[in-house]
């Protein structure tokens, strides 16, 4: 893959003018989406910071409240390092919402030593080292970037040895630990758009068919996000409706739990 | 590799590259760097481009559907490309009622497309890739995205 850096400014203004003399692409206003069904790539899961910023526009979150500087447990189970090791990216991005150049940088250095636990640190260390630097110039723009490159990078390795599964838990930890948060704002302060951003059935439905394709991941934790996910699927499948206080409750009180038990080790 | 190469020889040595790559020979990461190209006017505007991308071959006439989440307050747009210049593609985005969703600056160029949406709504919508016309058998696609 050819990173961002890499392409040329003069191409990018090429590109601009290109746009510009480009044709309006006329499209059918209406399609059969079920013609295709047998076409349709997975659902592509969001970065814990596009929910962020789209909560962001609905004002008044103090991100430092959600900041969080327990580092979790060292494990020794890879399903149990990758679910944290997405748990530990999405508050990253939670610390960078918030400014918090200290945390961020011990995010940095805490994802790397998750991705040397599952083996995949080389290809983390230029970006954790980024991370730092970032961190230090307060270039929040540059940390949002190199979290997101951590990621690809961590899951792009484990496609490389085949550890797709192990690429999806690291999704997982950080849409649960997004959802976490997301559900703690908007139940502070409740409002319809804010728990609207909750509706997001296909990627629980998602999640759902990945860990049940997950046997040989035999415990007790993945079992219980199973469950979970299974429980949160009516209370975000609400079609046009609102979805109501206690429902983003309900979810809060879910993904806390799971939270907890994602960063502690539990008996 | 190349860091004795500064950057703006070094993405002019890319864009060579690519340019004289006979089509035949291309890949989805090829493809990745045409969509990249056709972001990068837009990273000025303040959209984040995610890392991650979509691609595949697909043959003259068929098309490939990306099933996306996105977020009501979020503003988004979707790049398409391909290496086979002489190639022509498109991107659409419809709604999970297969309604068309995007925004009329939505454009389409030779071996570049781009979609522009502001969701009305939170919820699934579906990205939905063509290869209309290729010389080639196969004709490889990649799609980036980004968000504000």
């Amino acid at each position: 893959m050819i990173p961002l850096a890499k392409i040329s400014k003069l191409t990018g203004g090429i590109l601009a003018a290109l746009s510009l003399c480009a044709h309006a692409a006329e499209a059918p206003k209406n399609v059969d989406v079920k013609q295709f069904s047998k076409k349709v790539e997975d659902v592509v899961v969001p970065l814990p910071n596009e929910v962020f910023g789209a909560l962001n526009k609905l004002g008044g979150v103090n991100w430092r409240e959600y900041v969080r500087n327990d580092k979790g447990s060292n494990f020794t189970e890879r399903p149990r390092i990758a679910l944290l090791l997405g748990s530990v990216i999405a508050d990253g991005f939670i610390a960078v919402q918030a400014e918090d150049a200290p945390t961020v940088k011990d995010i940095g250095q805490r994802v790397l030593s998750l991705a040397k636990g599952i083996g995949v640190g080389n290809s983390i260390t230029p970006h954790a080292k980024a991370i730092t630097e970032a961190a230090d110039k307060r270039n929040w723009k540059g940390v949002r970037q190199e979290l997101d490159k951590t990621q690809n990078s961590v899951q792009q390795a484990m496609n490389e040895v085949h550890d797709q599964k192990l690429s999806q838990l690291v999704s997982l930890g950080g849409w649960l630990r997004g959802t976490e948060v997301l559900t703690t704002v908007v139940t502070k302060r409740y409002s319809e758009e804010g728990a609207e951003l909750l509706h997001q059935p296909d990627l629980v439905n998602y999640f759902e068919t990945r860990l049940q394709a997950m046997p040989e991941f035999n415990l007790k934790l993945i079992q219980d996000i199973h469950a979970a996910l299974i429980e949160v699927r009516p209370l975000v499948d609400v079609g046009e409706a609102h979805i109501p206080p206690a429902s983003v409750k309900k979810i809060n009180e879910i993904t806390t739990r799971l939270g907890d038990a994602i960063t502690k080790k539990t008996p | 590799m190349t860091s004795f190469l500064k950057p703006a020889w070094r993405a002019a040595l890319i864009a060579l590259v690519l340019a004289v790559a006979p089509s035949g020979l291309g890949s989805v990461d090829d493809a990745q760097a045409f969509a990249l190209q056709a972001a990068d006017p837009y990273i000025k505007e303040g959209f984040q481009v995610r890392e991650d991308y979509w691609g595949g071959d697909l043959a003259a006439g068929e098309k490939k559907a990306v099933r996306q989440q996105l977020f009501k307050g979020n503003e988004y747009w979707f790049w398409l490309g391909s290496e086979v210049e002489t190639a022509k593609v498109s991107v659409h985005i419809y709604d999970s009622e297969g309604k068309l969703a995007e925004q009329p600056d939505s454009w389409q160029k030779g071996h570049f497309a781009a979609a522009h949406i502001i969701p009305k709504s939170t919820g699934s919508y579906f990205v939905i890739v063509e290869v209309e016309s290729s010389p080639e058998e196969r004709t490889h696609w990649a799609l980036v995205y980004g968000f504000r």
